[in-house]
């Protein structure tokens, strides 16, 4: 047998993290039953022994595993975003999770499991590699949402997920199993062929097959008409879990959406475009419209995060290497600002779980104007004010939108971006402006600030360097198969 | 032969017939013990729909696994639930008649498709498919293959976490 | 070949005039608890001597170059490429650049040094030098950028680091609300600025200045895209400069430490919005309207503001709204495109207010001290407490008089050469209207500024207890006030116009930033000669500004001391003219009070509260419904979701299909 078609640099970076989980598991096991804290330290270990294997073999593994994966560019870029999520997670998290007394070790193993989920979407080349990564990373989002059982609506959220994350799934291997009626693989440099090489590339079954993974993958994304399980997750599920869930998951269904869609972005022609077009337009508007009077931050975040996955949906629809290219570079932003937003969001909480209001952020500019000073420069960074990094994030894909020729799908988003300002800034409003409340003032927590810090900076540093990291996704992006 | 065919024709429709009523009794059945029962038949006739297609292992790891597995823990679950018998579960149809319309339009597109594919057909192969699968599986499946066993480790993890206690103390 | 050579070398040494405060904000950052509040001082003061000594030397190489061959340009970095657009990181000293960056260095560094005495035991010293080298390094960006976008980072940077120095004392809960209201209102301003710049780079495909203005020039006069540009940009401007109608942050920002005052809120960066109009002085060319407008906001902004400075008795409220005034100057000089008098007024006035800041500082210091010392409980910076102080405070009183000559606009001195030059280059481009309010304006200046010395350092000392008085403050403090004295004199003399035999020398030294600008406006040199009517103009302003400062004189000076060789025989008139506050009740009763009325309640209740929060209110509303709508299908049933997504599924797949 040729042993080199098991090439294990291709999957180098999961195999670190699938290890890694057996390994928290036992440190768990073996440390004292109140005591948390070397899983957790096992767990950041991990995860910075995988970006560093990630780094190591970045771009070096190219196809193996009879064309399953793909060790390449775009796989290492995603790599290193899921585990920076996951990174800033593990290290904020167990002030939370003390707070909430839910400081279980599987937090870490789950976490880590995830990623390694998101880690085979991002390097499959196959749909089933793909498909079975979306599911692993699910399984273990629908136990995390629900990782507060004291909590009713953390129970429903899990719930909620876990009812429309099946329905979704079904749908996508429905799809799956339809292309493969169709063109008899699941392989996807056969998919891209076949379409390519199709008169009508939409013929028999082909076209709903290509539809319904387009949907399975537009759940995860939360897409507008498949968006409605998000807010009411994030805002069920325990905050630092809704870090996790509106951020990484998110860059992993656009890295299998690429991985799919982007090598026969050419073919796959007007339907397309058109479904697309309206999707991106609805997702956008809905999300941002939606997020505009919610009194609940975690609300208000999740229909952001909607939103951002419309002007997301413009760098796939433009299907040129700037909008793939932008999307990784936006992405790579975008999960710096939401998890940073979001553990600010529960660290001011000075309500209770059950209660996240806006008003918590009352009076922190100038109780803790550092703090504040970052929640704004993330606030600042998703409306997308230059020169942070969201503002290139926008660019780089609306720039690429309209070479592609969508300029009126561009003003849509532009507009959209200008009536995002309106609850972005809000936030901010409150910090500076509202009265006194009589709060209890804000908890001091090193580790979690140090996260929220990192968020920070690299949202500020992305803005100052948006030049060279866009040339690292577009050899990312040339680097697929 | 024609009454081979026949034969076969005949026991097709009766496996199909009785797949699509048990389910339908699964879905619609007031007693949760009814509807774990119902699905027994669900699953067998499954599983002699896959031997049609000449797909024994398949087939048998339907019944190993569906039936002597999964649907075993279901019926111990009811069994184990106190008052299941008597408990009224409320299973109101919500937004009957709304729900209708994409049901209708995704059959209609379903059949429509059905008709219209151009569908590859192969000829059943006469011996098992155990040996070729085996062989798949640890070459060209091998990585679907590894990641479905780590998807299985996410849900044992989950499992063992939502089944444990909340509080600390009561950690064994 | 040398000279070339050296010039090369210097050119590439502009990355270090930001570097030097960057560094130093660093360094202070970074180790703030172990850092002495001395050294923290020292150091920030050296970044600033830095900065300014490679200022000067890049002002003297670009002196050397030929008068049109005035630019030095360092790229850094290519910031980032998207198509063929593409924008650097990249510096840009030409005559415009150099006049901003000498001033923000210069009289940076002397508030940096100012701030060691004025900052001495306060324990959040450290971290006050650390923000104010921040501000510096975001200042000098901004004015060195060779891009709108750049220019635009400075231009938040500097809003941010005014925001963090407003709020410094944060436990106190009125400055912090101050921070917050310059932070909001200049929200405001930057959503336009931003939208300026989006928009120019949809028409040029560029936000390079060479660029913009080449390809601007080939547009034609009046051209509504370029108007569009224009106003936004200048919505920005007003936000940044406090110009009606977004002044409103400026007096509230006076809460913070008043080195801050005279750094942030009078020499740079209230002076952006100046710049940037000036910068871009192609454009605002191209757009009469635009320049109308510019004008006739910056007259209004320094009429409006002027009445205001007339009633205050908080000393550091009167010269926030004089600054208010004053850089309504300055936009009036740009409005009537004479954009040299308008950055010669923003460099005289960068001298002379930072003078009188800086002075109003050591006043508030000693007074502080006083009460402190004495145990009374007062407000230091209420110039009612005040009086008499100028035995006990000679260095700043003398300083500060040099200082209110200059606003005044006293011949001879800095003030006056540059206002000079705006109101005849107003009256010159025949903008009479305007040119009434400007003159009007300045004997209101005068008048309050000679209120304010009057009150301050004049009569006798009204807190006064036992035989203690305000002791003057250190010479680190009072060394700084002096230079900037000697600047507030000399520094007009590099601008002395033809008509008195000056070579104007500073608005030749900007020519080549200006001309194309200029000759698009028909205005170059248009009142260069002026001659006999120049002169007439000159004197009556003058003559203005005296009979201003005599008004203050009869008022806060003479009438006292009447009362008092009338108190020592008459008895019963003693009372009711002893005391000044009657003649302040009578002047207040008939002129005040009906400006006060108009201005508080109509100008400030109505317009600020009514207009401007009524339309932000009201923009947010129409939106906030939108949202309730949608909102309604969240409903947190499962099935509804469902069935939402079902009928996605069909949607999609038909589209697919069909």
């Amino acid at each position: 047998m040729d042993l080199s078609r098991f090439n294990l640099i291709t999957i180098a970076t999961p195999l670190v993290l699938g290890a890694g989980v057996l390994l928290v598991m036992l440190v768990d096991l073996l440390s004292g039953r109140a005591n948390r804290r070397p899983a957790q330290l096992a767990a950041l270990a991990v995860v910075l022994a995988a970006a560093a294997v990630c780094l190591a073999t970045w771009n070096t593994g190219g196809v193996s595993f009879f064309g399953q994966v793909s060790g390449d560019g775009f796989a290492s870029f995603f790599n290193l975003i899921f585990l920076a999520v996951a990174f800033l997670v593990i290290l904020a998290g167990p002030a939370y999770l003390e707070r909430n007394a839910i400081h279980f070790g599987e937090y870490y193993s789950l976490v880590l499991v995830s990623v390694m989920g998101m880690a085979f979407m991002a390097a499959g080349t196959n749909l089933l590699v793909i498909f079975l990564g979306l599911e692993t990373m699910s399984l273990a989002l629908y136990v995390l949402a629900g990782f507060n059982p004291a909590r009713q609506s953390s129970n429903e959220a899990s719930l909620k997920y876990l009812l429309l994350g099946s329905f979704a799934t079904g749908f996508l291997v429905f799809g799956i199993a339809l292309v493969y009626g169709q063109i008899g693989s699941t392989d996807l440099a056969r998919f891209s062929a076949y379409l390519a090489g199709a008169g009508d590339p939409f013929a028999g079954y082909m076209g709903a097959g290509v539809a319904l993974l387009l949907i399975g993958l537009t759940f995860k994304m939360a897409v507008v008409p498949f968006h409605f399980w998000s807010p009411d997750v994030y805002d069920g599920a325990p905050t630092v879990v809704s870090a996790f869930m509106s951020a990484a998951p998110k860059a992993a269904a656009f890295a299998a959406a690429l991985r799919i869609f982007y090598a026969p972005a050419e073919s796959l022609g007007l339907p397309w475009e058109r479904i697309l077009w309206i999707l991106a337009a609805l997702t956008m508007t809905v999300g941002n419209l939606s997020a505009l009077n919610q009194a609940s931050i975690k609300r208000m975040l999740a229909y952001s995060s909607v939103a951002h996955a419309g002007y997301l949906l413009l760098g796939i629809l433009a299907g040129n290497e700037l909008g793939a290219a932008g999307i990784l570079f936006y992405l790579a932003s975008y999960v710096f600002m939401n998890v940073g937003a979001f553990t600010v969001a529960w660290m001011v909480n000075r309500r209770g779980e059950g209660r996240y209001d806006l008003g918590d952020f009352a009076q922190l500019g100038f109780r803790r104007p550092l703090l504040a000073a970052m929640m704004s420069v993330f606030m600042l960074g998703l409306i997308g004010i230059p020169p942070l990094a969201g503002f290139f994030g926008k660019l780089y894909v609306f720039t690429a939108a309209v070479q592609a020729g969508y300029v009126w799908l561009v003003v849509i988003a532009v507009l959209n971006s200008a009536v995002s300002v309106f609850y972005y800034l809000r936030v901010m409003v409150i910090m500076y402006m509202r009265e006194n409340e009589a709060l209890k003032d804000v908890d001091r927590i090193p580790a979690t600030f140090a996260a929220v810090a990192a968020c920070a900076l690299m949202v500020i540093l992305l803005g100052l360097i948006p030049g060279s990291v866009l040339d690292v996704a577009r050899a990312a992006v040339a680097s697929m198969p | 032969m024609d009454l081979l065919h026949l034969l076969n024709q005949g026991l097709f429709w009766f496996f199909v017939v009785m797949t699509v009523v048990s389910a339908i009794v699964v879905v619609f059945s007031q007693r949760v013990i009814y509807s774990a029962f119902a699905l027994l038949f669900t699953f067998f006739g499954v599983a002699a729909l896959y031997l049609f297609l000449a797909a024994d292992f398949l087939a048998a790891s339907q019944v190993l696994i569906y039936v002597g597995g999964i649907l075993t823990l279901i019926i111990f679950g009811v069994f184990l639930t106190a008052k299941i018998y008597t408990m009224d579960i409320p299973q109101q149809t919500h937004q009957r008649y709304l729900a209708l319309l994409p049901v209708v339009a995704m059959l209609g597109l379903l059949t429509y498709g059905l008709f219209t594919a151009d569908w590859k057909t192969v000829t059943p192969a006469a011996e098992p498919t155990t040996k070729d699968l085996g062989q798949l599986l640890l070459t060209t499946y091998l990585v679907p293959f590894e990641v479905a066993s780590v998807l299985l480790l996410a849900a044992l993890i989950g499992a063992v976490r939502l089944a444990r206690p909340m509080q600390e103390e009561d950690r064994d | 070949m040398e000279h070339e050579a050296a010039t090369a070398a210097h050119s590439s040494l502009l990355w270090l005039i930001p570097a030097f405060p960057f560094l130093g904000m660093l360094i202070n950052g970074l180790m703030r608890r172990r850092m002495p509040e001395k050294a923290a001082g020292i150091l920030a003061s050296a970044a600033m001597l830095g900065a300014f000594l490679v200022s000067l030397l890049v002002f003297l190489d670009l002196r050397a170059l030929p008068h049109h061959g005035r630019a030095l340009t360092q790229t850094i970095y290519t910031w980032f490429a998207v198509g063929d657009f593409h924008v650097d990181v990249s510096f840009l000293a030409d005559p415009l650049s150099a006049v901003m960056i000498l001033v923000v260095s210069g009289v940076g560094f002397l508030i940096h040094v100012y701030s060691i005495g004025y900052m001495k035991g306060d324990p959040g010293a450290v971290r006050y030098f650390t923000y104010l080298n921040l501000f510096a390094f975001f200042m000098l960006t901004l004015v060195l950028a060779d891009n709108y976008l750049l220019m635009f980072v400075g231009w938040e940077g500097v809003g941010l680091c005014s925001y963090l120095l407003i709020g410094f004392w944060y436990t106190d809960y009125e400055k912090a609300l101050a921070g917050n209201k310059a932070f909001i209102v200049n929200r405001i301003g930057d959503f336009g600025f931003i939208l300026g710049i989006l928009l120019m780079f949809a028409t040029f495909g560029s936000v390079e200045y060479g660029t913009v203005f080449d390809r601007a020039a080939g547009f034609p006069y009046g051209s509504a895209v370029i108007t569009a540009i224009t106003l936004l940009l200048f919505l920005g401007a007003t936000g940044k400069s406090a110009q009606l109608p977004l002044y409103v942050w400026l007096p509230d920002a006076m809460a913070g430490p008043t080195p801050v005052s005279a750094l942030i809120h009078a020499a740079t960066m209230v002076t952006a919005g100046v710049y940037m109009v000036a910068r871009s002085n192609l454009l605002y060319s191209l757009a009469p309207v635009s320049l109308t407008v510019v004008a006739a906001v910056g007259a209004f902004t320094a009429l409006f503001a002027a009445t205001i400075g007339l009633t205050q008795f908080d000393i550091k409220k009167v010269l926030a709204y004089s600054t208010v005034s004053q850089l309504g100057y300055m936009f009036l000089g740009c409005g009537v495109a004479a954009f040299g008098a308008g950055i010669f007024h923003l460099m005289t006035h960068a001298f002379f207010k930072a003078l009188l800041f800086l002075g109003s500082g050591s006043v508030i210091h000693a007074m502080d001290h006083y009460f402190h010392h004495a145990g009374i409980k007062s407000n230091a910076q209420d110039m009612r407490y005040m009086g008499g102080l100028r035995k006990h405070l000679p260095s700043t009183y003398w300083t500060m008089l040099v200082g209110c000559l200059a606003i005044a606009g006293i011949p001879g001195l800095s003030g006056f050469f540059s206002k000079d030059e705006i109101l005849w280059k107003t009256f010159a481009s025949g903008n009479y209207g305007l040119w009434i309010i400007a003159v009007i304006t300045s004997g209101l200046t005068a008048f309050y500024m000679f209120r304010l010395l009057y009150m301050t350092f004049h009569g006798d000392f009204r807190s006064a207890k036992g035989h203690d008085h305000p002791h003057e403050s250190p010479r680190v403090m009072t060394v700084p006030l002096m230079i900037l004295a000697g600047l507030s004199v000399v520094g007009g003399w590099v601008g002395i116009p033809h008509v008195l035999g000056g070579g104007n020398q500073f608005e030749m030294w900007l020519e080549p930033v200006f001309e194309r600008g200029q000759e698009i406006a028909a205005l170059a040199h248009a009142g260069e000669h002026g001659g006999a009517t120049e002169l007439l103009t000159m004197l009556f302003v003058t003559l203005v500004g005296l009979s201003g400062i005599g008004l203050a004189y009869l008022f806060y000076l003479r009438q006292p001391k009447l009362p008092e060789k009338v108190a020592a025989g008459a008895g019963p008139l003693y009372g009711l003219v002893y005391n000044k506050y009657y003649v302040d009740e009578i002047y207040d009763a008939g002129v005040v009070q009906p400006l006060k009325a108009t201005s508080n309640h109509f100008l400030w209740r109505f317009f600020d509260v009514k207009i401007v929060d009524g339309l932000v209110n009201g923009t947010a509303r129409v939106m906030t419904e939108f949202g309730t709508g949608v909102r309604k299908i969240q409903t947190g049933q499962v099935q509804n979701y469902a069935l939402a997504f079902a009928v996605g599924v069909v949607v999609i797949i038909l589209a697919f299909v069909l």
